[in-house]
């Protein structure tokens, strides 16, 4: 893929935030989003995405690196970006206190929608959010799922280039969050907008982004389209589980056909195969040739969990720990605890 | 910027119209002065008219120069919350969502400062006419003895509009610089009674210590209602050792001080954070 520098592109280079001098929340970020592509930055609770979104939002300074979007220079000409990008944060921040179509309204008149079309675009977007009905209430009345649409609408009214999506779909139900997708990708067809979007919901992440980057701890460990990720596990993976410890069984799992790696984790053992349903036989017959007792032998197609198990050597838990805003805050506040006994 | 101004500005004059309590809420301590304090301190009782009109500067009671102390006050109680919006909307996201739009930092600050100040200016002249009304009520109220003219007029609302920009400046950059609602209200109680208690929209003039008229002279709400008694009272310039347009002018030194101030503290508050 040719370098995108260009409209509707984001390209980061070694982007980096350091909080408090200490917490490394982005450390040495790179990647390329070309125009109308779906990003995804997939990680858990603290991985740095957030930061990230932040960084390319103009939200946040960044400690180091390079950032454009929409061939503008984040870092640079902030206020340019702004004009050029729409923001659905992971918080609600439209105004409460305003009426859904008060807070479009508003919205359209601090992007610069020419006054003649934010009537008939305010409109439209209440009817495709499905909240036409509501669109004089209050939103502070609205329902979790009003609400998030509202924010969708808030950050799409003046049909931006690129679309930043922060954790979108946070406290949706499964339905709710299928609604919010449809929206998107109804908007990104419509307008070819380039969208960049943060979850931690690996389904999300899978059905609806053109590629995926999987950060943790700050780094960017693994990036590709869903399926070459899946592909790079190199098949299926089955786990063997011994009934008590004893002996490695790495030796035993190896030379049983077909089998392509061995990883022992946590007491089990990763084999990884061209075809699991074939394999799980011969494992099991080569186990009991060798009298060890299994407790459970599994089988995984590929998904985005076992390539984050493989990338990250752990499992991927959507509500392990805390951001690292979060992480950054407390930091501060142990200073200060400590500065004031001082 | 014009129209980002104008966009922000309607969103918080709604957000005030669906809140009337918050008004009631301003101009409640005003109007408790007026029907306790102003009602119960008849310093007309003891001294001769002479005296007392020596006392009030030339007012031709103590209520009448006591009432337009209030309509400075109330520049004060009508601004006392705009802060605790800015940190509430900072709490409820509102404040991120409109920092994440084009608009500057200059159109937030200006906006808020514009809504702002129409509360005041109102409030203060409902004080004025409310002085008034209770003199036809038969308690003490306001009276206003010299002719009002248009140059006078115009120096008195200048003088309150002025005062509330002053004071609106002051609690939005407050708000903007500090996070929590217990903190701000807490600075804000800090400044609210000694700005009132150093000026001279309380106490008569006359009855000063001469080291407490130096620091009255410099209080912003001073300037305000000596611009607004000199109009008032007949004979009242006699009193005062500058016109009316030196304290606006001193006036409008303190609200640009404080504005630069506070579109500075606002810039800070909404500039990519580091």
């Amino acid at each position: 893929m040719a370098t995108p520098t260009g409209k509707g592109t984001i390209v980061a280079a070694e982007l980096t935030k350091v909080y408090n001098g200490k917490v490394r929340a982005v450390d040495g970020v790179s990647f390329e989003v070309a125009q109308g592509e779906v990003y995804g930055f997939l990680g858990p609770n603290g991985a740095g995405k957030t930061t990230t979104v932040a960084v390319l939002t103009a939200g946040l300074s960044a400690t180091s690196g390079q950032a454009t979007v929409d061939g503008i220079d984040v870092l640079r000409h902030p206020e340019d970006v702004k004009r050029r990008i729409g923001i659905v944060f992971q918080e609600m921040t439209s105004d409460g206190d305003l009426t859904g179509r008060e807070n479009l309204e508003l919205a359209a008149a601090l992007y610069g929608v020419p006054r003649s079309e934010v009537a008939s675009r305010v409109n439209g977007l209440l009817e495709r959010m499905q909240v036409a009905d509501a669109a004089d209430r209050l939103a502070k009345t609205y329902s979790g799922g009003m609400r998030r649409r509202l924010e969708l609408a808030v950050g799409t009214v003046h049909s931006p280039g690129v679309l930043f999506l922060d954790e979108p779909t946070l406290g949706l139900d499964p339905q709710g969050r299928a609604g919010f997708w449809k929206y998107v990708q109804e908007l990104r067809r419509e307008h070819g907008m380039t969208v960049f979007v943060t979850t931690h919901y690996l389904e999300e992440a899978d059905g609806m982004c053109d590629r995926i980057a999987i950060i943790d701890h700050g780094r960017i460990v693994a990036s590709g389209t869903p399926a070459e990720l899946k592909d790079r596990l190199g098949g299926d993976i089955v786990t063997v589980r011994p009934l008590a410890a004893g002996p490695d069984l790495t030796p035993l799992l190896k030379a049983v056909p077909g089998v392509l790696t061995v990883t022992a984790q946590d007491g089990s053992y990763r084999v990884k195969c061209p075809n699991g349903e074939g394999l799980v036989p011969k494992l099991v017959e080569a186990c009991a040739r060798s009298n060890v007792s299994l407790a459970g032998v599994s089988l995984k197609r590929p998904s985005l969990d076992e390539v984050f198990l493989e990338f990250t050597g752990r499992e991927f838990r959507e509500d392990e720990g805390f951001s690292a805003t979060d992480r950054a805050v407390m930091l501060g506040r142990v200073q200060n605890q400590l500065g004031g006994r001082r | 910027m014009i129209r980002e101004v104008g966009a922000l500005t309607r969103r918080e004059l709604k957000r005030l119209a669906r809140n009337p309590q918050a008004i009631v809420t301003s101009l409640l301590l005003p109007i408790l002065y007026l029907l306790l304090f102003g009602q119960a301190f008849n310093l007309g009782a003891a001294v001769s008219p002479s005296v007392l009109k020596e006392l009030v500067r030339g007012a031709p009671t103590y209520f009448s120069y006591f009432a337009a102390g209030m309509a400075g006050f109330v520049a004060v109680t009508a601004t006392l919350f705009l802060g605790a919006n800015v940190i509430f909307d900072r709490l409820f996201g509102v404040l991120k969502r409109t920092s994440s739009t084009p608009a500057g930092a200059t159109a937030i600050f200006g906006s808020r400062l514009l809504a702002g100040i129409l509360q005041p200016v109102g409030l203060a002249f409902l004080v004025l006419g409310l002085a008034v009304g209770l003199g036809k009520a038969g308690l003490s109220g306001l009276t206003v003895t010299a002719p009002v003219s248009f140059v006078g007029a115009g120096e008195v609302v200048l003088a309150i509009v002025i005062l509330s920009v002053m004071f609106a400046s002051l609690f939005l950059a407050i708000g903007f610089t500090i996070e929590q609602p217990q903190s701000y209200f807490a600075v804000v109680n800090a400044i609210n009674l000694p700005v009132l208690l150093t000026s001279a929209a309380l106490f008569p003039w006359g009855l000063m210590p001469v080291w407490f008229r130096n620091v009255a002279s410099f209080n912003p709400i001073t300037l305000a209602v000596n611009v607004i008694r000199e109009n008032l009272f007949a004979g009242a310039t006699a009193y005062y050792p500058y016109d009316a347009s030196v304290y606006l002018l001193g006036l409008a030194a303190w609200a640009a001080a404080i504005i630069v101030v506070a579109i500075v503290l606002a810039r800070r508050a909404l500039a990519p954070r580091s």
